[in-house]
């Protein structure tokens, strides 16, 4: 079980670094100063590491509000020392709430109209 | 070109597999929303490490950022977070 775990894992390393690689070349072409590949290393390993630390920030929130899903709520609060973090969090819930109750209003309508055209 | 366009994220996902790993519990799990929430806060996470890794190659005179530039922002930008 152990030898699947550290496949899955490796598999996410090399997800993250090449996310981060990608991000790096674009910043690196924007301001005309590319970045070393050890630097994108370290940049990828220190993200890897701090998905730890949040996820057991996000674990302990939901945990103490007496839930065992994590949801957005926890994430704001894991945004919570630089203000201008969470209030971009806070606006990106915002959006995802509108973009769902347009998604709920949209399936009525077409329920609604569904059955006026049967009548 | 249209796909330098295209915005770089971290997938959705990527994103939920990596941290329900980290939980200690397994009956701890992760909604949806706050997978692509945490997305967004490591993609800004990401962006801070580079940006402040190239403005300190940048006040030192360097071509290209390596890793001193890194290492020196690195621990104000922990305690950001």
């Amino acid at each position: 079980m152990s030898v699947d775990q550290d496949e899955t894992l490796q598999r996410l390393k090399a997800a993250v670094h090449f996310t981060v690689g990608r991000l790096c070349q674009k910043l690196g072409e924007d301001h005309g100063r590319g970045f070393s590949r050890q630097v994108i290393a370290a940049i990828a390993e220190t993200t890897f590491r701090q998905c730890d630390v949040f996820a057991k920030d996000l674990e302990a929130f939901s945990r103490h509000a007496k839930r065992s899903t994590v949801n957005a709520e926890d994430v704001k609060l894991v945004a919570r020392r630089s203000s201008a973090l969470s209030i971009y969090i806070q606006n990106k819930s915002e959006e995802l709430n509108q973009e769902q109750k347009k998604k709920n209003s949209g399936k009525r309508k077409s329920r609604d109209t569904e059955e006026e055209s049967r009548e | 070109m249209a796909e330098q366009d295209a915005e770089i994220v971290f997938k959705k996902e990527t994103v939920g597999k990596l941290l329900s790993g980290f939980f200690k519990e397994d009956k701890t799990k992760l909604s949806s929303d706050a997978a692509l929430l945490m997305a967004e806060i490591l993609k800004v996470f990401v962006q801070e490490a580079a940006m402040r890794s190239q403005k300190q190659a940048q006040s030192e005179d360097c071509d290209q950022v390596d890793i001193e530039h890194f290492e020196k922002i690195l621990p104000q930008l922990l305690l950001d977070f």
